[in-house]
Formats: C-alpha cells, sequence, structure tokens
C-alpha cells in the first residue's frame, strides 16, 4: 500500500520545515565550528610568530611560518619527545596485541580450570578505579627491576593494561571457525604453529581494530610516562614534553613553539584517525550494542 | 598424557597475560589496601596506626573540598553532554546530507590527546594575551578581558574542555542506540500525526531506555574519574577552586610534579585512594538500581 507522505498531508508541517530546518542547520554549523575551533586554532597559531600570538592580530597569520617546526624540532627536544613517542606507542601496541590474542585464543578455544576467575578479573580491571595510587607501586616496582631508566617500565604498564584488547580479539575469535585449528592439529601441525601460522593471519581484521584504539590509547597518554619522567627528561613523550613547555617560565614566549608542538602530536593521529574513521567509530559504537 | 601437554600449552599462553595482571594490576591494589593502615612517606620505616588514616580523611576539610569540586565538575559536565549528544545523534539519525562528515568532526576529539589539547585549551583561555579574550575584545563582544582562569569562572572553563573531549563519543553511542529502534514505529506514529516533539518523548526516549541506561553510566563514571585536562590547564587552582579529588591523589603520590602545598604520603594516599574508589562505586551503584527502578515505573 503506497501512504501519502506527510508533507502532502499536511501543508502546515512542510511550512514548520521551512523554519526547523534552517535552525537545525545553524545549531549543526555551530557546534561543528566549535568542535574544529581548537583543533584550527593549533594549526593556524602553530604558523604565526610569537609577537603575533601575543598582541593578537588576525585569525589567519601575516606571514606562514613554517619555520616555527624547525625551531620546535631543534630547540626544544621535540625530534626527542617524537621518537619517544613513536617507539612507546609502536612497541606497546604489538606488545598488548601479542598478550591480549594469546590470552583471547586459549579462552575461547579451550576450557581450563579457572577460567571464569581470569575472565571475570579481566572484566574488573575495567571498571575499578583507584586512580593515581597504582602508580606509586607500578614505580617503585619498576625501579626494583632497573626499568626506570629506559621507557620499558612504561610499555610494560601499558601492556598489562590490556582487558578491552582482549575483549574485543575474543569478539573476533568467533567468526573464524574451529574446524580451522582442528583441520591443522590433524594435519601434524601443534599448537603453538597452528596459531601463529594459521590462526593469527586469519585475526588480521581484529587486530587491526584493537590495534587502533590501543595506540590511539598509548599515544595520547599523559600521567604515567610523566611520572615516570620526572627526573629523566631525554625519556620524555610529545605529550609530556609539551605540557612542561606549559609550565615553564617562558612559556609566554613560546606560544607559537607549543602549538607547533601541538601539531607533531595531534597531526599523526588526525590522519590514522581519517583513513579508519569508520573502524573507530564503529567499534565505539559497538560497545553499547553489546 | 594428552592432558599434560594441552595443560602446558594453555599455561604457556596465558602466562604473559596472567603475570602482567597480577604483578602490575592486583598487586598494587593489595599495596594501597596495606598501606591505608601504615604512616609511610614513601622512605624509613612504615608505621602500623590502624583506622588513623581513616579518622584523618573525615576531618580533611581539603579532601571534602575537592569531593565538592568533583560533583560540580561533574554534574556540570554530565548536565551539558548528555543533553548535547543526545540531540545530535537525534538529528544526525535522520536522513541528512552530509551526515557521515558531520559524524566523523563531531567525533575528532576523541583521538586527540587530552594533555596535549588541554595546553592549547590554556593558551585559547588565558586572561591577558589567550585568544577567546582577543577575539571577543576585537568583535567588541566584551570590553574587559574575562578571567577565565579565575577563581570564579575556572571551573566552567574545566567543564567547557571536558564536554567538548566528550560529546562526540556519548554522540556516537547514542546514535547506536538509535539505530536499534526499529524505523516503523516512528512511521505509523506519524501517519497518526504524532509531531516530531512527541515522536521524540514517546518513541525515542523509552525506547532508548536500556541502551540510555547505559550511556549515562559509562559517562558517570568518566566524568568523575577525569583530571587530567583539569592538572594541565589550573593544576588544581586557583585557591583549590578546580581541585577534584583525583587530582588531590595524584598531588599527595606525586607532589613533585605540580605546585602543591601537600608532601608526599603514601599511606595516607592510600586511605584517599580507596575512600575515592568507594565514593565511585557507591555513585555508580547507586545510579544504577535507581534506573533500574525508573525502568520499572515507565
Amino acid at each position: 500500500m503506497n501512504q501519502p507522505s506527510m508533507a502532502e498531508k499536511k501543508p502546515a508541517l512542510q511550512a514548520a520545515k521551512w523554519i526547523t530546518r534552517p535552525i537545525m542547520w545553524l545549531f549543526l554549523l555551530i557546534t561543528v565550528l566549535l568542535t574544529l575551533f581548537p583543533i584550527l586554532m593549533t594549526i593556524l597559531g602553530s604558523l604565526k610568530t610569537g609577537a603575533e600570538m601575543m598582541s593578537g592580530g588576525d585569525l589567519l597569520p601575516k606571514e606562514w611560518q613554517f619555520r616555527n617546526y624547525m625551531e620546535a624540532w631543534q630547540q626544544t627536544n621535540f625530534a626527542r619527545f617524537t621518537w619517544n613517542s613513536v617507539f612507546l606507542s609502536v612497541i606497546s601496541t604489538v606488545g598488548t596485541l601479542l598478550v591480549a590474542a594469546m590470552a583471547a585464543y586459549v579462552v575461547d578455544r579451550r576450557d581450563f580450570p579457572g577460567k571464569t576467575l581470569y575472565v571475570g578479573v579481566q572484566a574488573s580491571t575495567m571498571f575499578i578505579s583507584v586512580g593515581a595510587i597504582v602508580l606509586r607501586p607500578q614505580f617503585d616496582l619498576m625501579v626494583k627491576l632497573n626499568l626506570n631508566s629506559s621507557l620499558w617500565g612504561v610499555i610494560l604498564i601499558l601492556i598489562s593494561a590490556h582487558s578491552s584488547t582482549f575483549f574485543i580479539l575474543q569478539g573476533f575469535y568467533k567468526s573464524i571457525p574451529r574446524e580451522l585449528d582442528e583441520a591443522a592439529m590433524v594435519d601434524g601441525s601443534g599448537f603453538i604453529r597452528t596459531f601463529f601460522k594459521i590462526i593469527l593471519p586469519l585475526l588480521t581484521p581484529g587486530l587491526g581494530v584493537a590495534g587502533l584504539f590501543a595506540f590511539r590509547h598509548a599515544w595520547n597518554e599523559y600521567i604515567l610516562p610523566l611520572v615516570f619522567t620526572m627526573t629523566s627528561p631525554h625519556l620524555q613523550t610529545l605529550t609530556v614534553g609539551l605540557a612542561n613547555l606549559r609550565y615553564g617560565s617562558s612559556a609566554a614566549m613560546q606560544i607559537h613553539l607549543m602549538m607547533a608542538g601541538a601539531c607533531l602530536s595531534i597531526l599523526p593521529m588526525l590522519v590514522v584517525y581519517i583513513l579508519a574513521n569508520k573502524t573507530f567509530i564503529q567499534v565505539t559504537a559497538g560497545s553499547v550494542k553489546g | 598424557m594428552e592432558k599434560l601437554k594441552r595443560l602446558q600449552e594453555n599455561s604457556l599462553f596465558l602466562l604473559p597475560s596472567v603475570i602482567l595482571t597480577l604483578v602490575l594490576g592486583i598487586y598494587p591494589l593489595i599495596w594501597m589496601l596495606r598501606y591505608m593502615f601504615y604512616d609511610y612517606v614513601g622512605y624509613g620505616e612504615a608505621l602500623f596506626v590502624g583506622l588513623d588514616n581513616f579518622s584523618r580523611l573525615f576531618r580533611d576539610e581539603q579532601f571534602w573540598a575537592s569531593v565538592g569540586n568533583t560533583f560540580v565538575f561533574a554534574g556540570g559536565k554530565l548536565l551539558l553532554t548528555i543533553p548535547l549528544s543526545l540531540l545530535l545523534a537525534v538529528l544526525l539519525n535522520g536522513k541528512l546530507r552530509g551526515r557521515n562528515l558531520l559524524r566523523g568532526i563531531y567525533f575528532m576529539p576523541t583521538v586527540i590527546s587530552t594533555a596535549v589539547i588541554s595546553v592549547v585549551f590554556y593558551n585559547i583561555f588565558n586572561s591577558y594575551n589567550g585568544m577567546i579574550n582577543q577575539l571577543l575584545m576585537k568583535y567588541h563582544l566584551i570590553g574587559q578581558p574575562i578571567d577565565w582562569l579565575g577563581p570564579k569562572h575556572a571551573m566552567l572553563t574545566v567543564i567547557i574542555v571536558a564536554v567538548w573531549g566528550a560529546v562526540g563519543n556519548y554522540m556516537l553511542l547514542f546514535l547506536a542506540g538509535l539505530q536499534s529502534i526499529p524505523q516503523d514505529l516512528y512511521e505509523s506514529a506519524a501517519i497518526d500525526g504524532a509531531h516530531a516533539g512527541q515522536r521524540f518523548w514517546h518513541i525515542t526516549i523509552p525506547m532508548l531506555g536500556p541502551v540510555m541506561q547505559m550511556i549515562i553510566m559509562l559517562a558517570i563514571i568518566a566524568s568523575l574519574k577525569g583530571y587530567e585536562s583539569i592538572m594541565v590547564i589550573t593544576e588544581g587552582g586557583p585557591i583549590g577552586k578546580t581541585e577534584v579529588m583525583y587530582l588531590y591523589l595524584y598531588k599527595l603520590l606525586f607532589p613533585v610534579s605540580t605546585g602543591s602545598p601537600v608532601t608526599q604520603q603514601f599511606g595516607y594516599g592510600s586511605a584517599v585512594g580507596f575512600a575515592t574508589a568507594i565514593i565511585v562505586g557507591a555513585i555508580t551503584a547507586g545510579y544504577y538500581f535507581l534506573s533500574k527502578r525508573m525502568n520499572k515505573v515507565f
């Protein structure tokens, strides 16, 4: 049956649409501008001179100061910070994926005593929030293990928080048929070999998705590397180094460099986001659908 | 024999996860549960003091002020974030030109580091040469610069920053919930002559019920826990106006990082950490039971 549309039926409603539509678009436009405002200010600010930032001036830079990036890179150690961020994020993402993928594989395919307990503990670590308190014993432990003079201590702590990766990957394992493992085993492939040669390649989409989130977490992490690098500035990441500039004595004169540093930190994530925004959006949305 | 082999394989695959969880996840909790009964400043002897830390906690005005600030911060953030993100989700759930682009833009803040964008916001809201004041003055919207980070407005400023970072995330969660509402409900309501407002209150809200309950719970936990951006923008100041409880806790454990009047106290800090976890847990549980009951009424 073909229903007549609302608009044909009620001219009053159509008139109302002429009023509500522009209001809606105006609202959307304002919220979009507010969302983009700080990001645009960062990018534009990173291309202005220090004096221009201090005195106000126009939205656009008078002359585009691309050398701010050179200055930030050389003078304020941003080369070091960037390398530390890349190192920390890549290693901890790979580590998190490996640890979680192995655990989730056994949990999905096999039964063992204490399985419910293990899954329960993984789930509860996501809900207990005692704040910075855990950093203290973690820090002291790393000092004892002599892992505080490098970023490995931070990396281990980041990997230890692998419960959300574990649950994402567990979901992906369900879509890989069990017959595949069994067939491989019958052909004489051992457990470890089957996992690395057959299952892991099939898990690639899941690893990509979970890796994206692990990487975002590690790249943006602030308080953990801050605590671990207080006395060793050469280990600081982009987030820590940048926030330190804000506390520095010459902060007011360095706003343009701060903005250039902020861009160095934000832009790689934005590029990743633009390339993979479907994945970000689908997985985030999926977390409430259960 | 076969059984033993399977057990070995299982253990091998679970071992890294179990060890890391035990050593870096569980042990710190036990550490806290132990030292909250001790007087311990990080060096020297730890002295068992029973419940002294907790009686001190009840008398600690700075702590209770930070609890109050947490409620103001979390409440303000939720009151702005939830309606705004729900409204955006409803608008973007309709047939709209460019809605994928809009979703992408609104979600963008969630991929950006809170600490980094907080440095930017600090410069935006700075009262003397901040970009907001410069812009507002230029277009003669204000005569005097507004002291965004002063005692009067600092809380509002950190709430605005928090809302900026959160709206896109909750918009997306609401959108996921909206998409699970069957479309024909709206169609038949429209045929019956229900206008947009009626459809929203009588279909969208009730149908969204369980998902909304879950989203709000996540939002409550997140807003009580967040202190990273406050740490960067105001360091809890001025005069403690924006010091939330997790920031107060942080300063007890790592006082060297930010200008703070407290000295490091691991024993007392443990007690504060335990108390904050209990407060967050109680609020979450309270909300959970209340919203369950509300669900039954409607």
